[in-house]
């Protein structure tokens, strides 16, 4: 059953939702209420009317046969006992059991959710706001995929800080640490690549030769989680050299002294070249480089922060920056990623909900922690879960303690495109839209672009958005018990969008009215100048204990036998998103384990053949990809596929920090029948 | 005087996203498995954008038996699905891998290079999508500069067939790997 009023034949303006730096233009091509063909958006300052592999592959995302169809209730859970039933069945069953677990236990704390990067629309905040507006519940926090680069920015800087990624054109020096832009942002590499054609040098850092890195002028390939010490290395010889922007320095930092001190007196040429596994030729052409090419940009990818020591390296990168003089000059700049989506409203997001007699605030669980931190909660347990733009079994850590935690609740509920492995394992499965059946507002987390995204046509069978679900829950909750929820349901997409561009914002983004973004995305107003009026911390910090750590960080400390396993993003998939698209998935079968030469020689493992990827948390088996570039001890997987590699992500978890992917080690094996 | 259109194709400048083999499904909505377009490893860091590449001499109008494939004006070589007959003697003659044969409907399709699109003055899907500039459209009757060649490293032999593609190679560059 479709949407019975249709929608109108023409071309409307959508904006990619994915978790990606890009949040690409779109222009759809609508015919008979059918998603006929996509084209990137040549408004759009930023793509340039470019879309990459995944978004040109949107009309088989929207018209997939694996696309969920309507509400659907598995019994029991796990069984694959599937039955479909109507919409209003599904918010019964959710309604009755929220208002149960309130008589229960006297609040709606037993009520909480996990939704993270799977739509970032800004009307998707409406799983928040559903649920602040029941009053207290439990509710996550965090992000664990970029918190610890953030803080550390922040420490620098005072603020979060990115700078305008078109600049990067008129860079004379590009040096890229630990991100993967040809793969996971291409509609950057033009910026590269236009510089380049002027005359700029690229170098890439980072312990995998990735695509990008074989675009550059000069790779330099080190062992992971060793950035910093090679930031330590360039700055040694800069200072050493005395080639260090000394006015600047005096005029815009705090902290130079004891870190001049400090590399001085802590930092040998010879022992980082030892740690990173860079030979001094290399390090010096680094530090060369940055020496004698003005205006350089650095760039901190999210890699190098998936590691313990990642705040550490972020900061030791920042600093080269900053004492090149790059942050003072025009195009010299920095990059990581900013959280400008926090300058909006976020009507949805800050709704207040109704106040509880006893209860003032709602309970708070780390993200990067979830399963422990919510199986510790008592008076009242975790009981109900909802599930929204999130893929726990494939995405997240510590799939034993979300095994023990789902055994404990009495409903879940996953809304999503998909029957995911984390659908699989819900008691309730909601259809979700795409982004082009539903309204919503985009905010890049890269660039500056706002843009609008349009209901393009109507719902793929009995999909809604999860604003929609929002108003239709609450009407419920407050049909069964008057006054339960403060869940504004009357207001429309267009009014939560409108209600985000104040007079602040039309004026950031040079906006009349909320109609100039149905005639393209519109720029935030950026003066470069006065971002560098801020004064900057040089990291090692004061008082962040950074030279402990360092003493601590003893070289070499991996044993034989022993693989780091890094899980990057692959290029036809964000996490597990796409994996059901044929056009995207023709080649390659997934469970591919890349080794080095050296490992598949001393464990015999041939080429395309399987093998054994394990440790305390369990094992993996998958084909085996030798990698002749890839590190000695290095194991490289890709995320999601028919057996998740987040099965053996261990992540020593730390308070304030994104999820340490990257500390989790592996060993391998060659595969062998019947081995359990 | 007429146009020869062509590509022109900057092996330094391809980072392998195969957006261009993905719009050209998006604009022409070719089933799974019919790839009129592909980007393959030529060799280590060497990738390539492959499609029909509109040669001077096509095999594939040679040896077809029943004259399916012509040859427009400005260079764009393309095959009459009506005629065709499914005996896949183009697939087997192509250096390039273009006809596309399709076991469902038995009939061999491949890239037309968007004449629909250039009729409107419009570029090719495959090109438009680009997002580096690495693949263009060029008009091979005007083209040259002398950074361009003929052919790549692992690229098939361009003298039998004339393809109507440039290339640029890649440029050499300077690696730091951990010692083994």
């Amino acid at each position: 059953m479709t949407d019975v009023v249709s929608m109108k034949d023409g071309i409307y303006r959508n904006t990619c939702p994915r978790n990606c730096f890009g949040s690409c233009g779109i222009l759809s091509y609508v015919k008979n209420g059918r998603l006929m063909k996509v084209t990137g958006d040549p408004k759009h300052g930023f793509t340039q009317g470019k879309l990459c592999a995944k978004g040109y592959a949107y009309t088989q995302f929207v018209y997939n046969p694996k696309r969920l169809k309507y509400p659907m209730l598995q019994t029991p859970r796990g069984s694959g006992n599937w039955k479909r039933i109507s919409w209003d069945e599904a918010y019964s069953i959710i309604a009755d059991k929220i208002i149960e677990l309130n008589h229960r236990y006297g609040s709606n704390l037993a009520c909480g959710y996990n939704k993270f990067s799977g739509n970032l629309g800004i009307l998707h905040y409406a799983v928040e706001g559903m649920f602040n507006s029941i009053g207290p519940h439990t509710k996550p926090v965090g992000n664990p995929c970029a918190l610890t680069g953030k803080l550390a920015v922040n420490q620098s800087f005072g603020h979060s800080f990115s700078s305008p990624p078109e600049e990067m054109a008129h860079a004379k020096l590009i040096v890229i640490w630990g991100a993967n832009p040809a793969v996971t942002n291409v509609h950057q590499m033009k910026y590269l690549y236009e510089a380049k054609r002027n005359g700029a040098k690229l170098i890439v850092i980072d312990p995998i030769f990735t695509r990008t890195a074989e675009k550059a002028d000069l790779y330099i390939q080190i062992k992971p989680g060793t950035d910093l010490w090679l930031a330590y290395g360039v700055a040694k010889l800069l200072i050493k050299r005395g080639n260090y922007a000394e006015s600047f320095i005096r005029k815009q930092t705090f902290g130079w002294e004891e870190y001049k001190h400090f590399i001085e007196t802590k930092i040998e040429l010879e022992d980082v070249s030892k740690r990173t596994g860079a030979p001094l030729e290399a390090i010096e052409l680094l530090a060369d480089a940055y020496e004698t090419t003005k205006p350089a940009v650095t760039w901190s990818g999210l890699g190098i922060q998936r590691n313990k020591h990642g705040s550490g390296s972020i900061g030791a990168i920042t600093s080269i920056a900053i004492i090149t003089g790059n942050l003072g000059i025009p195009s010299g700049g920095l990059y990581f990623m900013h959280f400008d989506v926090e300058h909006f409203p976020l009507h949805l997001y800050n709704h207040k909900g109704p106040a509880h007699p006893s209860i003032h605030t709602s309970r708070e669980i780390d993200m990067s922690n979830y399963p422990k931190s919510a199986l510790a909660l008592k008076d009242p347990p975790l009981k109900f879960l909802w599930i929204a733009s999130r893929n726990i079994i494939t995405q997240d850590q510590d799939l034993k303690g979300w095994k023990q935690l789902f055994d404990r609740l009495e409903l879940i509920v996953t809304v999503d495109l998909y029957l995911t492995k984390t659908a699989e394992e819900s008691d309730l499965v909601l259809p979700a839209a795409t982004h082009f059946e539903e309204d919503d507002l985009h905010v890049s987390y890269w660039h500056y672009w706002l843009s609008i995204n349009q209901k393009a046509i109507p719902p793929y069978w009995e999909a809604k958005s999860d604003l929609q679900i929002a108003r239709e829950l609450t009407r419920k909750l407050n049909e069964l018990s008057p006054g339960f929820s403060n869940f504004p349901y009357e207001k429309e997409p267009l009014d939560w969008i409108k209600a985000e561009l104040t007079p602040d914002i039309m004026r950031q983004y040079s906006l009349t009215s909320y109609e100039d973004l149905l005639a393209g995305p519109h720029v935030k107003e950026i003066d470069s100048a006065q971002q560098f009026q801020t004064k900057f911390w040089l990291n090692p910090f004061e008082e962040s204990g950074g030279l402990t750590e360092l003493e601590e960080y003893a070289p070499e400390k991996q044993q034989p036998g022993v693989y780091t396993l890094l899980t990057p993003q692959s290029l036809l998939k964000i996490h597990s998103q796409y994996e059901m698209l044929p056009w995207l998935n023709q080649e390659e079968s997934d469970n591919m384990i890349e080794i080095s030469t050296k490992a598949a020689e001393e464990l015999e493992i041939a080429n395309y053949t399987k093998m054994e990827v394990f440790n305390e948390t369990g094992s993996i088996v998958g084909t085996a990809k030798i990698n002749p570039s890839l590190p000695n001890n290095v194991v490289v997987a890709a995320q999601a596929g028919s057996n998740p590699i987040n099965k053996l992500i261990t992540h020593c978890h730390s308070q304030e920090s994104s999820t340490f992917f990257y500390d989790s080690t592996v060993k391998i094996r060659k595969w062998r029948d019947g081995r359990v | 005087m007429f146009k020869r259109v062509g590509f022109r194709f900057n092996a330094d400048e391809c980072i392998g996203c195969r957006a261009c083999e993905i719009a050209c499904k998006n604009e022409n909505q070719t089933p799974t498995g019919i790839q009129w377009r592909k980007v393959t490893k030529l060799a280590p860091e060497i990738y390539l954008s492959h499609s029909c590449f509109h040669c001077d001499s096509p095999e594939c109008f040679r040896v077809c038996p029943e004259r399916a494939f012509s040859k427009r004006q400005d260079g764009i070589v393309q095959i009459d699905e009506n005629i065709c007959t499914g005996c896949q003697l183009c697939v087997t003659a192509c250096p390039y891998g273009a006809p596309q044969f399709n076991p469902e409907t038995k009939k061999v399709s491949k890239c037309q290079m968007c004449y629909q699109r250039q009729d409107m003055d419009l570029v090719p899907a495959c090109v438009e999508a680009c997002t580096t500039g690495a693949l263009k459209q060029v008009d091979l009757n005007t083209f040259s500069d002398e950074n361009a060649v003929r052919s790549l490293q692992g690229f098939a032999d361009v003298t039998i067939t004339c393809p109507s593609v440039v290339f640029y190679p890649v440029k050499p560059k300077k690696r730091y790997f951990l010692a083994t």
